[in-house]
C-alpha cells in the first residue's frame, strides 16, 4: 500500500495530463484544469517545507549552542518578524512585509550574485591557459564574444560585432539546439518512466 | 641569471595577486560611472527584431508579462521589465502581470507596474493588473490556458477576478495579443515548449546574459519572435524606444571591465606559454 | 517635500549597509557579513511563509470556498498538510501520495512539452536547405553535437572522427556561452555599483 498507492497516483495524474492534450471536451478540461489547481495549491505548500526545515534546525543549534548559535537567533528573529508581518498585515505595496523585502532581502540578494563577477575573472585569469586545440577554441571564441559584443568592440575592429553576431546565431545556436534535443529526450523518457511506475527514487526509503 | 629574472616576471604574470584584480575591476565599473564615455550601442539583429515585434502589435491589445525572475538578477532583469512596460503603456496596451518566481518575484511585479504605470497615467485594474504568484509554473502556464481564474481566483492584492474589470477581458490566452516574458530561469523553456507550442501565442523575451546563448535557438525556431539577451540587449532596446536608462548606463562599464579580463587572460597565457618555453630551452 | 527620512543618504542607508556588508566578504570572512547572511536566510524564509499564507491558503483554498461554496479544495489543503508528515517517522510514507501527485502532474506536463514544444520544433527548424553557409554550420553542428553525446557505442572510426568535430562545435558555443556569463555577472557587480554611487551616495547624477 505503501507503494502502490503512490504509483497509481502518479500515474493517473500524469496519464490525465497527456490524455488532456490529445482529446477534448468539456469534462476532460474542466478535470484537467482542476488537476492543475489542485497541483500549485500542493506545489504551494512545499515551499512551506523548507521554512519549517530552516526553523527546526536554527534552533536546534540555539538550543545546543552550537556554532554561530547566536546568528541563528538572529535568523529566527528575522523569520519570525517576516512571516508575522506578512501573515497579519499583508504582502503588497506599503507593508512591513514589502519594506523588509525592498529595503534588505532584495539588495543583499542582488549583492551576493554581483560577487561572482570578480570570482569569474580571477578563474578566468587563472584557469584560461590554450593548453590544447579545444582550449584555444574556447579561448579565442570567448575573447571574441567578450569584446564583439560590448560597444567598445566596434572601434577594435569594425567587423567584430557581425563576427562576434554570426558566432552566436550559428554555430552557437547549432550545439544549444543539440543539447535541447538530447536533454528534452532525457527529460520526456524520464517523465515516461515517472508514469509508468519504473521510477520511484522520489518516493525515498523506507 | 638575467633567464632566471625572467622566468621570475613570467610566472609573476601568471599569478598577479587577486586583490589587484579586484581593485581593478572595482575601478573599471565605478570610473566610466563618472567619466561616462558614451560609446554607441550596436543593435545586434535579435533585439531589433524584438523590438519590431512589440512594435507591430495593435495599440490597445491585451499583453501578458511574466516578472520570472528573482532579485538576485535585478541588475540585468529590472531594466527589461521597465523598458518593456514603457513599450507597451506608450502604445496603450492592457498589461496583465505575473511571476512565476515566488521569491520577490510578486513583489518587483507590483512595485514596477505601479511606477511605470504612474509615468504613463495608467489605472490599476483597467489598465494594468497584477495576477501574482503560484507555485509550479508548469501547471500555472497550462491552467491559464483554459481558465486563468481556475489558476488565478484573486489578483495578488487578493480581489477576485471577476471585480477587476481589465481581467473580465481576459479569461485566457485567446484574448492575449503577446506575451513578454523577462526571465532569469528555465521558466522560459516553459513559455516557449507549453504556451507558444500549444495556444500559439506568439512571444519575445528579455533574458539574463547567461540564459540568451540558448534561447536564441528559440529564436532561429521562430518559437520566440526576438530576443534581449542580458544588459547588452537591454541597452539596444532601451535606444530603440528612445528611452536609454540604467541599462545604456551600464555599457561603458561593460566595456572597460571586459577589456580588462580579456587582458588578463592574455597575460595569463603569455606568461605560461614564455615560462613553458623558457623551461624548455633550459632542458 | 523631502524629509530627513526621505534624504537618499538616509532613505537607502539600509540596503547600502547590507550591500557592503556582503561585499566585505571579498576581504575574508567576518561578523558583519554573517550577520547580513542569517538576516537574510530568515528573511527569505519568512517571504516564503507569508507568500504561500496569502497566495495559496487564503487567495486560492479560502476565498473560493467562502465565495464559490468550493469546499473541495479542502483535499489539496489536506494534500499539503500530508507533505508535513515527513517529519514524523511513523506516517513519514503519507509524503509520497502528494509527491506523487506532484510528480505524477509535472512528468506529465512535462513528456508532452518536451517532445511536441522543444523536440519537434527544433527539428523542424534544422531541416534547412544545404545552399547556404550559415544553414550548413547549424546543421553539421546539430548532428555532430547529438554524436558527441551518443555514448552507446565506443567513439572510434567514423563516429570518433564526427564526434571531435562535435567537441570543436561545443567549444565554440561553452567559449560563446563563458563570455555571456562573464557580461551577466559583470551587469550584477554594475547595478549594485549603480546603488550605490547614484541612488545612494548621489555622486554621478
Amino acid at each position: 500500500m505503501k507503494t502502490r498507492i503512490p504509483v497509481a497516483v502518479a500515474f493517473l495524474s500524469g496519464f490525465l495530463m497527456i490524455v488532456a492534450f490529445f482529446g477534448s471536451g468539456e469534462w476532460l478540461s474542466m478535470l484537467t484544469n482542476e488537476a492543475l489547481r489542485y497541483m500549485t495549491i500542493v506545489a504551494g505548500f512545499s515551499l512551506l517545507l523548507g521554512v519549517v526545515s530552516i526553523t527546526q534546525v536554527s534552533w536546534g543549534v540555539v538550543r545546543k549552542r552550537g556554532e554561530d548559535w547566536p546568528y541563528k537567533i538572529i535568523l529566527l528573529i528575522a523569520l519570525a518578524a517576516m512571516t508575522g508581518f506578512g501573515v497579519l498585515q499583508g504582502i503588497t505595496g506599503g507593508t512591513v512585509f514589502e519594506w523588509l523585502f525592498d529595503k534588505i532581502q532584495k539588495p543583499m540578494m542582488a549583492t551576493m550574485f554581483s560577487v561572482l563577477a570578480f570570482y569569474i575573472a580571477s578563474a578566468a585569469y587563472r584557469a584560461f591557459r590554450a593548453r590544447t586545440v579545444e582550449a584555444s577554441i574556447l579561448l579565442v571564441t570567448a575573447i571574441i564574444v567578450m569584446i564583439g559584443r560590448v560597444p567598445m568592440g566596434q572601434y577594435i575592429y569594425e567587423d567584430l560585432p557581425s563576427v562576434a553576431n554570426w558566432i552566436m546565431m550559428f554555430p552557437n545556436v547549432a550545439v544549444q539546439r543539440g543539447i535541447i534535443i538530447g536533454a528534452a529526450l532525457g527529460a520526456a523518457s524520464m517523465s515516461l518512466r515517472i508514469i509508468l511506475g519504473i521510477e520511484r527514487t522520489y518516493m525515498g526509503r523506507g | 641569471m638575467a633567464n632566471q629574472g625572467n622566468k621570475g616576471f613570467f610566472t609573476r604574470l601568471q599569478n598577479v595577486d587577486r586583490r589587484v584584480l579586484f581593485v581593478l575591476i572595482f575601478a573599471s565599473v565605478i570610473v566610466p560611472l563618472f567619466f561616462p564615455l558614451k560609446l554607441p550601442v550596436p543593435v545586434t539583429p535579435e533585439t531589433r527584431e524584438f523590438f519590431e515585434a512589440v512594435e507591430a502589435i495593435p495599440d490597445s491589445s491585451i499583453v501578458m508579462l511574466p516578472f520570472d525572475f528573482w532579485p538576485s538578477t535585478l541588475a540585468e532583469t529590472e531594466p527589461m521589465a521597465v523598458v518593456g512596460l514603457r513599450h507597451l503603456f506608450r502604445k496603450n496596451c492592457y498589461v496583465v502581470g505575473l511571476s512565476n518566481v515566488g521569491m520577490g518575484g510578486p513583489s518587483i511585479a507590483d512595485r514596477l507596474l505601479d511606477s511605470i504605470g504612474g509615468e504613463f497615467g495608467k489605472t490599476y485594474g483597467i489598465d494594468y493588473v497584477n495576477l501574482g504568484y503560484k507555485a509550479n509554473y508548469q501547471a500555472v502556464m497550462l491552467g491559464m490556458g483554459e481558465r486563468i481564474e481556475d489558476i488565478f481566483p484573486t489578483d495578488h492584492r487578493g480581489t477576485p477576478l471577476s471585480e477587476i474589470p481589465l481581467m473580465r477581458r481576459v479569461p485566457n490566452y485567446d484574448s492575449v495579443s503577446f506575451i513578454f516574458v523577462v526571465s532569469d530561469n528555465v521558466a522560459v523553456d516553459y513559455w516557449v515548449g507549453l504556451v507558444n507550442s500549444r495556444f500559439g501565442v506568439p512571444m519575445g523575451a528579455g533574458v539574463t546574459a547567461v540564459m540568451a546563448p540558448k534561447s536564441l535557438s528559440f529564436v532561429q525556431a521562430n518559437q520566440l519572435v526576438g530576443l534581449m539577451g542580458g544588459m547588452k540587449g537591454c541597452a539596444e532596446y532601451e535606444n530603440l524606444l528612445g528611452y536609454p536608462a540604467r541599462a545604456t548606463r551600464g555599457m561603458d562599464s561593460q566595456s572597460i571591465i571586459h577589456l580588462l579580463i580579456v587582458l588578463f587572460i592574455v597575460m595569463g597565457n603569455v606568461g605560461y606559454f614564455a615560462a613553458k618555453r623558457k623551461a624548455k630551452v633550459e632542458g | 517635500m523631502d524629509t530627513f527620512w526621505t534624504q537618499p543618504f538616509v532613505y537607502y542607508f539600509l540596503p547600502a549597509f547590507f550591500t557592503l556588508a556582503v561585499y566585505s566578504f571579498l576581504f575574508k570572512d567576518n561578523p558583519w557579513f554573517k550577520l547580513a547572511e542569517h538576516i537574510f536566510a530568515g528573511l527569505s524564509a519568512g517571504y516564503y511563509a507569508g507568500l504561500i499564507f496569502h497566495s495559496v491558503i487564503k487567495q486560492q483554498m479560502f476565498v473560493p470556498m467562502v465565495s464559490s461554496g468550493r469546499y473541495d479544495l479542502v483535499i489539496p489543503g489536506v494534500l499539503g498538510f500530508l507533505l508535513f508528515m515527513r517529519f514524523f517517522p511513523k506516517g513519514r510514507w503519507l509524503t509520497r501520495i502528494p509527491l506523487a501527485f506532484v510528480i505524477g502532474t509535472t512528468a506529465g506536463i512535462m513528456f508532452l512539452q518536451q517532445l511536441h514544444g522543444l523536440v519537434l520544433p527544433q527539428i523542424k527548424s534544422t531541416l534547412l536547405p544545404l545552399n547556404d553557409f550559415g544553414n550548413i554550420v547549424i546543421v553539421v553542428g546539430v548532428l555532430t553535437t547529438l554524436v558527441y553525446f551518443y555514448f552507446s557505442k565506443p567513439h572510434t572510426g567514423v563516429l570518433g572522427g564526427v564526434a571531435k568535430v562535435g567537441i570543436w562545435f561545443i567549444m565554440i558555443a561553452f567559449g560563446a556561452h563563458f563570455g555571456y556569463t562573464v557580461m551577466a555577472r559583470v551587469s550584477l557587480l554594475i547595478g549594485r555599483m549603480q546603488f550605490i554611487f547614484v541612488d545612494w551616495l548621489r555622486l554621478v547624477s
